[in-house]
């Protein structure tokens, strides 16, 4: 990776978009605190955060739910891990996973949900951990077109109600444009960003708006960033 | 779903493995009868249990003395093999040390184990518990630590990444992951257990178990006894082993239930 140079505002929707192997997963890993970068500096509200794990919230393509807590111990799993869980966390998660339409799955095993329903669950374990900034790396990927849509819509929600800060990780151009206020286009050999788009498409926004002439052109501009770069 | 003719998982489980039992003792009952064996070469299951239930009070005594030494030496192989597998996979460099010395363990045979124990240690109970500990521990250790060694690496950095404490990680994520393969090293070693318990009785004993009883029983030409004894040293073996199916079962809910109640 190379001069990569990147500012994100406080409850900023940001997708980083690239083929595999331009560095997304690194830079991700980077930022969570799990890899150590060898020069540069990564800031989180003034404070240093690299090689330190546990100041942002994470969540990968694989739920990593575990299939020996329910639901809803999955969701205060946070907890669970740092000082046990009590009864107000607990209810605070009740309240949230209802809120978002998990109410009836909370005592259930990840096994007897779908897959659209342990990504859920697995968000709200990201959002229950309480971090300001949240990295998603292809969270939806593993899902068929018409579940990730549904997912991506109900991302779009929770984000705007909960004010959080999200840097989303895809290779789905499409995604990219529907979720994110800027699209970080990154290029490979080395990685690098290659330009960054700001996508002003009107919030809050419905299926209509990914057949506009703006999402048109944005994506027309992306895709000529992504293959056509020297 | 139908829920009037729903039977209990374990209900049906306990039923296949009588089922099972009943066919063994029948095709024994048949050979007798098919091939004429004689009595005194092999006796009829029937007349075995029907020697076991006229000698009701001395038949419950020697079991009952097998019985506990198998049962502790297993309490005691499997706790030292647990702790050891988890102590070997947070030291990875005892881990490397130890791993060859337990391997070599096994190698050396368990009757030639048996005879310095009962030098070192008597004719108590203490070289039988060694031995049954001695055979259980191994596959507790072998397969928890290949337990503890699968947990996904992704699963173990969402635990950092959420601040996990080390020991709550530990028993929150890793250890509830090495419970399948503990619960199959548990009961690999429930069905070897008794084996040790009547090594250590033929060796030398101060007090009669079904081990002494099948070596008299031997000598004194009493086949019938012998059949007694080793149906007996059986139905420990089995018995262990369905019962820790039945712990299995009911310590992972979520292997078979949708929702937790």
């Amino acid at each position: 990776m190379h001069d990569i140079s990147l500012d994100i505002a406080d409850g900023e929707f940001v997708c980083v978009l690239g083929a595999s192997g331009c560095g997304k997963s690194t830079l991700f890993n980077a930022v969570s605190g799990l890899l150590k970068v060898d020069s540069g500096s990564i800031r989180l509200e003034d404070e240093d955060v690299v090689g330190k794990p546990g100041r942002v919230g994470y969540m990968l393509q694989k739920d990593l739910l575990l299939p020996w807590r329910t639901a809803l111990g999955n969701i205060v799993l946070g907890a669970s891990l740092t000082r046990g869980a009590n009864a107000s966390d607990r209810a605070k998660a009740v309240e949230l996973a209802t809120h978002y339409g998990l109410g009836g799955y909370l005592n259930h095993y990840p096994r007897a949900l779908s897959g659209g329903m342990r990504q859920r669950v697995a968000l709200m374990r990201t959002i229950v951990a309480g971090r300001e900034l949240m990295l998603l790396d292809e969270p939806f990927a593993a899902l068929d077109s018409l579940t990730r849509f549904t997912m991506q819509r109900w991302l779009l929600q929770v984000w705007t109600e909960m004010k959080r800060t999200i840097m989303f990780v895809t290779h789905d151009i499409d995604e990219a444009l529907f979720l994110a206020d800027r699209v970080v286009v990154m290029l490979p050999n080395p990685g690098r960003i290659g330009r960054i788009l700001h996508v002003n498409l009107e919030r809050p926004r419905e299926v209509a708006c990914m057949a506009s002439p703006a999402f048109m052109q944005l994506k027309a501009e992306a895709l000529r960033l992504l293959y056509e770069s020297p | 779903m139908n829920h009037h003719k729903t039977r209990h998982p374990i209900v049906a489980q306990i039923f296949f493995w009588l089922l099972a039992m009943l066919l063994i003792l029948f095709v024994w009952q048949a050979a007798i009868v098919v091939f004429r064996i004689p009595h005194f070469v092999m006796p009829a299951p029937a007349a075995v249990i029907d020697m076991l239930f006229g000698n009701g009070p001395m038949i419950l005594k020697l079991m009952w003395q097998t019985l506990k030494e198998t049962l502790s030496g297993y309490v005691i192989g499997a706790a030292v093999g647990f702790v050891l597998a988890v102590g070997m996979s947070q030291i990875p460099l005892m881990g490397r040390l130890v791993y060859p010395a337990l391997v070599t363990s096994q190698a050396v045979p368990i009757v030639g184990i048996a005879a310095p124990l009962v030098i070192i240690f008597g004719f108590g109970m203490t070289p039988k518990l060694i031995i049954v500990a001695w055979i259980v521990f191994f596959p507790v250790v072998v397969n928890v630590m290949d337990g503890l060694a699968q947990v996904d690496p992704d699963q173990i950095n969402l635990a950092r990444l959420l601040g996990g404490t080390p020991l709550r990680t530990f028993l929150i994520v890793k250890l509830p992951a090495c419970l399948g393969p503990l619960f199959s090293g548990l009961k690999i070693g429930a069905s070897y257990a008794v084996t040790g318990a009547v090594i250590g009785e033929w060796t030398a004993s101060s007090r009669m178990g079904l081990g002494t009883y099948l070596l008299s029983a031997n000598a004194q030409m009493n086949t019938t006894g012998v059949y007694a004894a080793m149906m007996l040293m059986t139905l420990i073996g089995v018995g262990s082993f369905v019962s820790l199916l039945m712990i299995e079962y009911l310590a992972t809910p979520w292997r078979h239930r949708a929702t937790s109640k």
